[in-house]
């Protein structure tokens, strides 16, 4: 069977600054990895590059399910089975959160299960109150990743990159993002968590813990890496990388 | 409230006498330059056809589907011509008090011209009132709408613009409005005119202690729209918000000069505009904050955001302020631009193919004008008339 997501010498540059270089993952369906490093070490890079934002020279290999999805525009990555969760989501004033999904699913004919999820993912997250909202304009830290969650649910991919989902949020938060990411579980899905603090994977099982430093991953295991992450810090590997 | 009612004996003599002096001045006009700062942008090298002022109104189209969820009474003037029944005109003196004499070409031929504004008054006010305003066919016309809202009361209108066949014609429509103490005003205009007629509009709004104004101006047609507008807050108190949409396409030229004019104390203005121009259209946005020394505790704002969706489009935005008096609060923020990546780039993340990511940006960029369009329905028809532009567009390749 094919991992969700396979990824390997992805390289990314901007100019002369080379950004990520050589990123080698594998997160394989039903997991949850998590990828933390320092500010500056690549990560949200990572999870543009492999989105498709125009702004990066790339060059590698990413696969969803096995299809290889580098070259692809954007939305053509999404409907292979790509979410990005963002770090700082984008508001789009004047388009509520309901217009935004009725277009998600204009866009995808092939998938007839929207409006279901729709009233699904509403009902799990309580999103009621802002789907007749302006899509992220004027929601706190807690909302606007709660309303990243609740499109997650509705796009229903194969990949979720959650760049940063616990930055910004107070412990309770960080708590409820946690079950969010926990409920996502599922043999149909890979998960990757972005953080650059071991706070979140408290409340949450991964399967593995990747570190990224200077663009590249420089160690791989499971939940314990997290834990001697905590005591020591990325020194070790910062000193080691440069 | 009939014609006879209003131009008494005296007043018509007034009128004659104002009509024949208009006449005369207009033997020296010639057109405007887009030298002088009001003139600006616009290409004025057209004939505007003075010699073919309409003298009788054309055939009157039937009503079309703006009009069909309006709830409230319908006034015709067509080509100038008030033709509903139990509707009349506006005195001289009223016409004389509301708009001033710019002194230009267009402004005098108006007064040379124009048989009398409709006048809206007391007892028309009791529902919303749709003005349609039609041009019927090449003759130049002079339509006038005067709205004189009654101390304490609260009147809704609307102006709607349109041809009624593709000839190209040229038009000089005016609103005028007075706006009593303590009353209310929402007053709606949308200019719908074919793109080849050139509509060289004049606006004046005068504002009484604690009067309220909602203005809402949608530009979607002409070869030229223009509104040169002055809201004239003369009562203390008085508070106006002033809102405006308009898509350019083809070579269309839609040109705002809008003038907010702070005279009384404690007068408030929240003004703003969105804007987008694709194919060659040009849009001009020319605003200028005015508070006299007498107009302390003004707070006045404007707004104009402009979206080029084409490489030949372009758009003018050009804020200004001029304050008198000391203790006032005042801003201006105006930007023109392509669509924004960034929300492309989000909203096609999320599955978007890139036409309906930009239709959606397009739709979100004039919600927040469009929202606030006080009908329902007719709110529904300008953001399915603009849509629609910018779907045939897409289509076409043009954007
Ligand atoms: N669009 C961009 N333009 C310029 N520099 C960028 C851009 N995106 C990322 N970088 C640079 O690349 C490096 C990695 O950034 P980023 O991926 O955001 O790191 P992280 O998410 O790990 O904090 C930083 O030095 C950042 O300044
Ligand atoms: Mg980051």
């Amino acid at each position: 069977m094919n991992p969700a997501l396979e990824v390997t010498g992805l390289t990314a540059s901007i100019g002369d600054l080379e950004i990520l270089r050589g990123v080698d993952l594998a997160v394989p369906f039903g997991e949850v990895h998590a990828i933390m490093g320092p500010n500056g070490s690549g990560k949200s890079t990572l999870s543009h590059v492999l989105m498709g934002k125009s702004d990066y020279e790339a060059s590698g290999s990413a696969k969803i399910d096995g299809v290889e999805i580098m070259g692809l525009p954007v939305d053509e990555r999404a409907r292979a089975g790509l979410f990005e969760a963002f770090q700082y989501p984008t508001e789009i004033p004047g388009v509520s959160l309901d217009e935004l999904t009725s277009e998600m699913a204009l866009s995808n004919p092939d998938d007839d299960g929207y409006a279901a999820r729709v009233d699904a993912a509403s009902d799990r997250l309580s999103m009621d109150r802002f789907r007749g909202r302006a899509v992220n304009v004027g929601l706190s830290g807690g909302e606007k990743k709660r309303s990243e969650m609740y499109l997650l649910g509705v796009a229903n991919p194969k990949v979720a990159i959650l760049d940063e989902i616990d930055s910004g949020l107070d412990i309770d938060a960080v708590r409820e993002v946690a079950a969010m990411v926990e409920s996502l579980r599922s043999p149909g899905l890979g998960v990757v968590i972005i953080t650059h603090y071991s706070r979140i994977l408290r409340y949450l099982d991964v399967d593995r813990v990747h570190v990224m430093v200077g663009g590249r991953i420089v160690k791989s295991g499971g939940p314990e890496v997290a834990e001697e992450l905590e005591g020591a810090g990325y020194t070790e590997y910062v000193v080691r990388s440069t | 409230m009939t014609t006879a009612d209003t131009i008494g004996s005296s007043d018509a003599a007034w009128m004659a006498e104002r009509r024949s002096a208009a006449s005369t001045a207009l033997a020296t006009l010639s057109m405007p330059s887009p030298r002088e700062e009001i003139w600006r942008y616009l290409d004025l090298d057209f004939d505007p056809g003075l010699a073919a002022a309409a003298t009788e109104p054309g055939d009157t189209a039937p009503p079309d589907a703006v009009m069909s969820g309006w709830e409230g009474s319908f006034i015709s003037v067509v080509d100038g011509f008030v033709v509903s029944e139990g509707v009349g005109t506006a005195s001289a003196s009223e016409s004389e008090v509301a708009l001033p004499d710019d002194g230009d070409l267009f402004s005098t031929a108006s007064r040379a011209f124009a048989p009398g504004a409709a006048l809206i008054g007391k007892g028309l006010l009791d529902t919303p009132v749709f003005v349609d305003v039609q041009s019927t066919g090449t003759a130049t016309s002079f339509p006038g709408v005067h709205v004189d809202v009654p101390a304490g009361s609260d009147a809704t209108v609307l102006v709607r613009y349109r041809s009624t066949t593709g000839e190209p014609a040229t038009v000089v429509p005016t609103v005028t409005a007075t706006v009593g103490d303590n009353a209310r005003l929402t007053l709606t205009v949308i200019q719908d005119w074919n793109y080849r007629t050139r509509a060289m509009g004049r606006g004046v709004v005068s504002l009484g202690r604690d009067a309220g104004l909602t203005l809402t101006e949608v530009g979607l047609g002409g070869l030229v729209g223009r509104l040169h507008l002055d809201v004239d807050f003369v009562g203390r108190g008085s508070h106006a918000k002033v809102y405006g949409a308009y898509f350019g396409e083809e070579d269309q030229t839609l040109d705002y000069r809008y003038f907010m004019n702070h005279i009384g104390t404690d007068t408030r203005c929240d003004m703003f505009l969105k804007g987008a121009v694709e194919d060659d259209a040009l849009s001009v946005f020319t605003g200028l904050i005015r508070i006299e020394e007498s107009g302390q505790k003004t707070e006045s704002f404007q707004t104009n955001r402009n979206l080029i969706l084409s490489p030949g489009a372009s758009a003018q935005s050009v804020p200004n302020l001029e304050i008198l008096a000391n203790d006032v609060k005042c801003g201006h923020g105006s930007s023109v631009g392509p669509l924004d990546e960034d929300q492309r780039y989000y909203l096609m993340s999320r599955g978007l193919t890139p036409e309906r990511a930009d239709r959606l940006q397009v739709h979100g960029f004039f919600e927040e004008v469009i929202d606030v369009i006080p009908d329902d329905s007719v709110a529904d028809w300008v953001r399915t008339r603009i849509n629609d532009k910018y779907v045939t567009a897409q289509q076409e390749g043009r954007v």
